[in-house]
């Protein structure tokens, strides 16, 4: 009976890994496909330019996939990073704030702007889904509206050369992307909040029972996902030395497509931030890769389109044998 | 001992009287079974002694002292448990996470606050030694069969070190074998010298398990006796009102 037990262990370690394995395998595959087929994907200057892209996507996807596991999505952050991205340029332009406390305004309103997504998920019991839809709609619309669609420039060398630019052979963002990987991947496994997220995610009402905020823990993980969307906003900022209303487009897809071709269910409960880590690496690998094989930026969106619906179908597939071994009668 | 008295309790919703002057009292290391048909008031009974409630009149001494409890913290801080129908796990944490979940034992590095799980997986592997069940500390609930998830569920109890533990249906819904290993759990909780009550419509559990049985019909305490002195047939009817009193 214990050694049945045991054995039983064994195959359910191999299932929850199963996922991350068989990525970084595709990721492999993808690798060397690309590596083959094209002359220059296989260099060190594409290599920084595919983590570079990944960087800024994993920023968001990691908060992304604490919201995903409480059962929420945000799908305004792309429209997010634009305005963020202007609002913080329009503060230095136009009304002479420093860089500084312009970054410390924007990463407020990032704050403000999560919060105010989680009460009204809340308290006032609107999907997040609708929420981020208005916003996704409202802040793209506005940043067109003031800017009236042209870019905003700034030029200091000194804050472009530091967060646009390379710091040891890698991009900057790269470097704060690993630092924020290593905080969430540390938070979703050892600390309590980072176990609050996946107990709400698994059973709300349980958590509730038991004594969890289910409505603080919500707020929070809709918090993280605004705050990087500004972050980001001000880093694309030093990266392009220009507030732009269109920059950003489409990063919602990117960062939800990486979350969940990295094995985080769409329905919540599951998900690991090594995963969404690889996801982010393997978009970016992707988006890349076709660009050098000569295909049409439009159609990278349908492949892209593709990869999300296969992701999610094996994704499924996992979820459900993994489960179906789970409450069984006997 | 007394651990746990119930004097005249009353509840009305409204017009309606759920429960109508129950005394009932539960001693340490005692097993009460507690039927009734849909709507007798058993669940409202259990809510009174969990805090969910406030009964409209009468009083409650634990302990020999009175208590009154606003909300379900409070009777949880003085050692009442409830273990409910739908178990209330997260089925994505291990074994250990959902017994210790907001009780995390933690080691501290600075400001930084770490969950110490080489210290939970052991703590609640002893939680399942003492109530005899093979559940796997690190495994996830949800790759357990409805046995282990009663042992979970219950562990929980013996974590805050409850005195009263209350079982809602622990019995519906599982197999014959795990039946079994859930009346197991029971007896357990009884040699510590728990006070157990448990609610079910499952006439042979509740008597396999029971040293009492106390009997609710519309509000009303209508049996209140020691198992070996009674039998299915007469709780049987005493539920339905065949009998009117024992």
């Amino acid at each position: 009976m214990t050694e049945q037990t045991l054995e039983k262990n064994k195959k359910k370690i191999k299932i929850s890994n199963l996922h991350e394995i068989g990525l970084l395998i595709a990721l492999i595959l993808v690798l060397l496909l690309f590596s083959f087929t094209t002359e220059n994907f296989f260099t060190q200057r594409n290599f920084t330019s595919i983590l570079r892209s990944a960087s800024y996507v994993g920023l968001i996807a990691f908060p992304m996939t604490f919201v995903l596991i409480t059962r929420e999505i945000d799908i305004s952050v792309g429209p997010s990073v634009a305005w963020s991205g202007l609002f913080f340029v329009i503060l230095i332009k136009w009304y002479d704030f420093s860089y500084f406390s312009s970054a410390v305004i924007v990463i407020l309103w990032g704050i403000l702007l999560g919060y105010f997504i989680g009460i009204a998920r809340t308290k006032l019991f609107i999907p997040t889904f609708i929420t981020t839809l208005a916003l996704w709609s409202a802040l793209r619309g506005y940043s067109l509206f003031v800017t009236e669609g042209r870019p905003i420039a700034i030029s200091n060398k000194e804050f472009r050369y530091l967060f646009g630019g390379d710091i040891l052979g890698l991009p900057t963002v790269t470097w704060i992307m690993l630092g924020a990987f290593l905080v969430f991947w540390f938070a979703s496994k050892y600390t309590v909040t980072g176990t609050n997220f996946y107990a709400v995610g698994g059973n709300p009402k349980a958590a509730r029972n038991i004594g969890i905020n289910v409505d603080r823990v919500k707020i929070l993980a809709l918090i993280g996902t605004s705050l990087f969307s500004a972050i980001v906003g001000i880093l694309f900022v030093a990266r392009v030395s220009s507030g732009n209303a269109n920059l950003a487009d489409g990063m919602e897809f990117d960062v939800i497509a990486a979350v969940v071709v990295g094995g985080t269910a769409l329905a919540g409960a599951v998900g690991t931030m090594t995963g969404t880590l690889l996801g982010c690496v393997f978009i970016a690998m992707i988006s890349n890769g076709l660009i050098h094989w000569g295909i049409d930026p439009d159609l990278n969106k349908v492949v892209k389109g593709i990869i999300i619906f296969l992701a999610v179908v094996i994704n499924s597939n996992v979820t459900f044998k993994s489960n179906s071994g789970g409450p069984k009668e006997d | 001992m007394e651990i746990l008295e119930l004097n005249n309790i009353s509840k009305s919703f409204g017009a309606i009287k759920a429960l109508d002057d129950v005394t009932l009292s539960l001693r340490s290391g005692e097993v009460l079974g507690l039927m009734g048909d849909n709507g007798a008031g058993k669940s409202t009974l259990i809510k009174i002694i969990a805090g969910n409630f406030k009964q409209s009149s009468g009083t409650i001494n634990f302990e020999n002292q009175k208590v009154e409890f606003s909300k379900p913290m409070e009777a949880r801080d003085k050692g009442i448990e409830v273990v409910y129908q739908d178990l209330a796990l997260c089925d994505n944490l291990t074994a250990a996470s959902n017994i210790f979940l907001t009780r995390e034992i933690k080691r501290n590095f600075g400001l930084i606050k770490i969950i110490n799980f080489s210290e939970m997986f052991k703590r609640a592997k002893d939680i399942f030694k003492d109530l005899k069940s093979e559940t796997l500390p690190d495994e996830e609930v949800k790759m357990m069969s409805g046995g282990q998830r009663q042992a979970v569920a219950i562990g929980r109890t013996k974590l805050s070190k409850a005195k009263v533990v209350l079982l809602d249906e622990p019995t519906a819904a599982i197999s014959v074998r795990q039946v079994a290993e859930v009346l197991e759990l029971i007896k357990q909780l009884k040699n510590q010298g728990i006070a157990v009550v448990i609610i079910s419509h499952r006439m042979p559990d509740v008597f396999a398990v029971s040293d009492r049985i106390a009997v609710l019909r519309r509000g009303q305490l209508v049996a209140n006796k020691l198992a070996k002195e009674s039998s299915p047939e007469e709780v049987t009817a005493l539920i339905t009102g065949a009998i009117e009193k024992a």
